[in-house]
């Protein structure tokens, strides 16, 4: 399929839209379809449950207002994204979910989704805790019977129950979707420039928010229209982290505009949420207990536990794939699992002489000056090849 | 109001007198992991939920993380485990008893390396005393209830031992109770979790006969799950005539006794220790004998311990006049149903997974609240003081909830001040002062107005 340039920037103008304002787009989908709006918690909920079940999944978004009644809810030393969230909670945002779900147990995440609870009473939160500790003999059993709960709710929320088609229906639509975006993503690490960082980030983002098959549809709009633009000589970089919710923007561009390029990201909002497809023969439940497993594997968690796979070996094999030539570590601050992990990315990045840098990130305020400083002295670090060392 | 000054606080608190002759069991038991290469005994490293039991049946020597970082702090030797830890990457910002015990590991392994010939002690030469008398682990095992860093601390542990040494989780579902009935020791929810830890429990016994090359003594087992019912059963009796006013002992001597009950072997030595802290207390409610001198306010703890500053706390408070007579950390925690034991059930494992699950961290905030006003109600507090835990967001998750309910529930007063369970840079006297002054003012304009 080909499409004119502007059909093109048409569509990723759309999407950039949702992506702003998320909110704004599922009050539009709800009145469009008289359908409701489930919200998803990050990391591991599959939305494809809520789908076949015909909601609306979105996955809760950080929204830009500085928090103020949710300062109360929770204490200041929480992460951005769950301050914010008891924040959106405290203001009524959320009301326009129907229904949670929750399948992760970061610890502050539970906190904030409990916050949620109280203030939107009318609306249930249901939580299932899939394994984290995935090694274990029983963990696919136990993922399995924690999909299950997450159908069998799912279906009494509907009112009807949610039937292995409507399921194998919203995998095949959500794998198409994903792949799609894993193409954009090969393409970029293949050296195509079309889209910058924040733009890659608005296709990924919208994705978690949107009806997927429209998604997709702009999406196909955007890849066929766009002309591939061959990298220039900017540093290339890697970008690693950033769990639960998405970098802003303007920082990501703000790395970009010290003269480096992103080619890749293990970040939540990008490459680690579209990593894994769910298998789309036999028991579509069974299927999404396995993507869960593999997903893992893939992509490691820092917030969950295994003993084959490292977060810091698929690292370095990324960064060797991409041609990067330095990793930006985007660590949300009071990221608990993230804090504990970053040792062994730091170790493993600096035994491989992989030049890296830190930067923290906060709900409110973005110190641009500071952060492209001190991306500079890693661009410069990199250009001179100077003995390698983490950059904190 | 003037402040109280530090010498009247150190007189107005009366502490129990048998607490003291418990430090000295602490003590021995320490010295005893320390001593237990020698032995030739194997190296247990946990976390969380009191295993102990099991591991003491295992015929092993045992090392929980918390309460090896905990006695470090209490006993401000944390500095330059903390400083290892940060030199190796981790950021201020992390649980502080995690951050402390993996500085441990790291100059444990590194020297382990530099020796090269197996595991070596966890050493720093200024910290002769204690640290470097840590033997390291030769297995690690996790069941950590309410709190995912708990579980992600062990596999960095795992992880920083360069994955050498072997390591068991047992996952401990939290209980948030999505349906109608579910709660407390209640539901569907609370069935299922129990026998699912209980089931895992099952799966460690092969798991830890594979490490120590001997079979796991059950009989052993169900007698020191028969000396911990005891021992609980005494230490809850003792702990609900803080019921009494004047309150005959206060949280401050829950928390020296946290150890005994937490991870000291199970043995008659420990049944007794508690039948002392029992006979104490009944002998001092018999006597009129307060535990804080012109008791004036009772108040509730939550939050986690703040050991660099426990001495501190406790007289600040008792200057004040504040008996503080119970509070979650000490009383949701550490078999406090001892009813759910039962040595001699078909599947004896049950009531240590029930109580393992039983976790003050491990409950949706609505049971949490309903726990901590049901206790509130029955010590008759004036308020409650919130220990906001800077680097433990698993017990202040629900805290503003709580503060907010006890307020509108119970019109209880409520307070927080800032602090952590060992890292002393967190904790600000001026403002715990100020507050306190401010609480307790408003309990006393209440009662003016009757
Ligand atoms: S994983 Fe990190 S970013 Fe996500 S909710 Fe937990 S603390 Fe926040
Ligand atoms: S954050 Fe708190 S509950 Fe979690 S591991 Fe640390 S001390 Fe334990």
């Amino acid at each position: 399929m080909s499409v004119d340039p502007d059909t093109a920037r048409e569509a990723l103008a759309a999407l950039c839209a949702v992506a702003d304002d998320p909110d704004a787009y599922v009050v539009r989908w709800k009145e469009r379809t008289g359908g409701r709006a489930i919200g998803v918690f990050p990391m591991n909920f599959p939305s494809e449950i809520a789908a076949a079940g015909g909601a609306l999944p979105v996955v809760i978004q950080e929204n830009r207002e500085p928090d103020s009644l949710g300062r109360n809810l929770l204490a200041e030393f929480y992460c951005g994204y769950t301050r914010n969230l008891a924040d959106q909670a405290a203001k009524g945002t959320l009301d326009i979910y129907d229904a949670f779900f929750q399948a992760d147990h970061c610890t502050q995440l539970l906190g904030a989704v409990d916050v949620v609870r109280a203030e939107v009473p009318d609306a249930p939160v249901f939580f299932g805790q899939l394994p984290t500790s995935m090694s274990d003999s029983w963990a696919g059993e136990r993922a399995l019977a924690t999909m299950r709960s997450f159908v069998e709710e799912m279906g009494r929320f509907a009112g009807t129950p949610v039937t292995a088609a409507a399921l194998a229906d919203a995998i095949a639509v959500h794998n198409e979707n994903r792949r799609l975006l894993r193409e954009v993503y090969a393409a970029r690490r293949a050296g195509n420039a079309a889209l910058s960082s924040p733009e890659m980030q608005v296709l990924v983002k919208s994705s978690m928010v949107m009806d997927t098959r429209e998604h997709t549809a702009l999406l196909r709009e955007v890849v066929a229209g766009l002309a591939a633009r061959p990298r220039d000589d900017r540093v290339r970089l890697y970008l690693s982290g950033h769990l639960s919710h998405a970098p802003r923007p303007e920082l990501l561009a703000a790395i970009e505009e010290c003269g480096a390029i992103v080619v890749d990201d293990d970040l939540f909002t990008g490459g680690r949420h579209i990593s894994t497809d769910v298998p789309e023969d036999g028991d579509p439940v069974a299927a999404l207990a396995d993507w869960y497993l593999r997903r893992d594997a893939v992509a490691p968690c820092p917030t969950l536990v295994k003993h084959e796979t490292d977060w810091e070996e698929r690292l370095v094999e990324a960064v060797d794939a991409s041609g990067a030539e330095g990793v930006v570590v985007l660590m949300v601050r009071f990221c608990e699992p993230h804090m504990l992990y970053y040792p062994e990315l730091r170790k493993r990045l600096n035994e491989r002489d992989i030049p890296h840098l830190l930067i923290e990130t906060e709900h409110e305020g973005l110190p641009v000056e500071t952060v492209q400083t001190r991306v500079e002295a890693l661009l410069e670090r990199i250009r001179r090849n100077a003995p390698l060392e983490a950059i904190r | 109001m003037t402040a109280p000054t530090s010498s009247d606080a150190a007189d107005k608190l009366n502490r129990l007198a048998i607490n003291k002759a418990g430090g000295r069991m602490v003590a021995d038991y320490w010295e005893d992991v320390f001593l237990a290469r020698e032995r030739g005994q194997k190296v247990v490293w946990y976390n969380g939920s009191a295993l102990n039991p099991i591991f003491q049946a295992a015929g092993m020597a045992w090392c929980h993380g918390e309460a090896f970082s905990a006695r470090l702090a209490a006993q401000h030797l944390e500095g330059p485990a903390q400083l290892a830890g940060s030199e190796y990457g981790y950021v201020g910002e992390l649980c502080s008893y995690a951050r402390t015990h993996l500085g441990c590991a790291v100059l444990s392994q590194e020297r382990s390396a530099g020796a090269g010939n197996g595991p070596g002690m966890v050493g720093l030469p200024e910290q002769q005393e204690l640290a470097s008398r840590l033997p390291t682990p030769d297995v690690f095992v996790n069941a950590y209830a309410g709190c995912s860093t708990g579980q992600q601390w062990d596999d960095i542990s795992f992880r920083v031992f360069g994955k050498d040494v072997p390591i068991f989780n047992v996952s401990m579902p939290y209980l948030w109770s999505n349906r109608p009935g579910e709660g407390y020791m209640a539901g569907e929810e609370w069935e299922q979790s129990s026998r699912y830890v209980s089931d895992q429990l099952h799966e460690l016994v092969p798991f830890l006969e594979s490490i120590t090359g001997q079979p796991f003594d059950w009989a052993a087992y169900r007698q020191n799950m028969a000396y911990i019912k005891q021992a609980s059963e005494l230490r809850q009796k003792a702990m609900k005539l803080c019921r009494h006013t004047p309150a005959p002992a206060t949280f401050w001597d829950w928390i020296g006794n946290v150890a005994h009950i937490n991870f000291l072997p199970a043995n008659q030595q420990l049944v007794d220790f508690f039948a002392g802290v029992l006979a104490e207390v009944e002998q001092r409610v018999a006597d009129g004998v307060a535990a804080v001198r012109d008791e004036r306010y009772r108040v509730y703890f939550d939050g986690f311990m703040n050991w660099n500053h426990l001495g501190l706390l406790s007289r600040k408070f008792a200057a004040h006049d504040v008996a503080v007579v119970a509070g979650r950390y000490t009383h949701h925690a550490f078999w406090q149903e001892p009813q759910l034991l039962d040595p001699e059930a078909a599947d004896p494992f049950l009531g240590q997974a029930q109580n393992n699950l039983l976790c003050p961290m491990n409950h949706a905030t609505r049971t949490t609240t309903d726990l901590v006003l049901r206790d509130c109600d029955f010590y008759d507090v004036d308020g409650i003081v919130f220990h906001s835990t800077r680097t433990c967001r698993a017990f202040t998750n629900p805290q503003r909830l709580m503060a907010k309910a006890a307020q509108e529930k119970r019109g209880l007063a409520t307070m927080f001040f800032e602090g952590d369970i060992a890292d002393a840079s967190f904790y600000k006297d001026e403002v715990l002062e100020s507050r306190l002054a401010a609480v307790l003012e408003g309990i006393d304009v209440r009662r003016a107005r009757g």
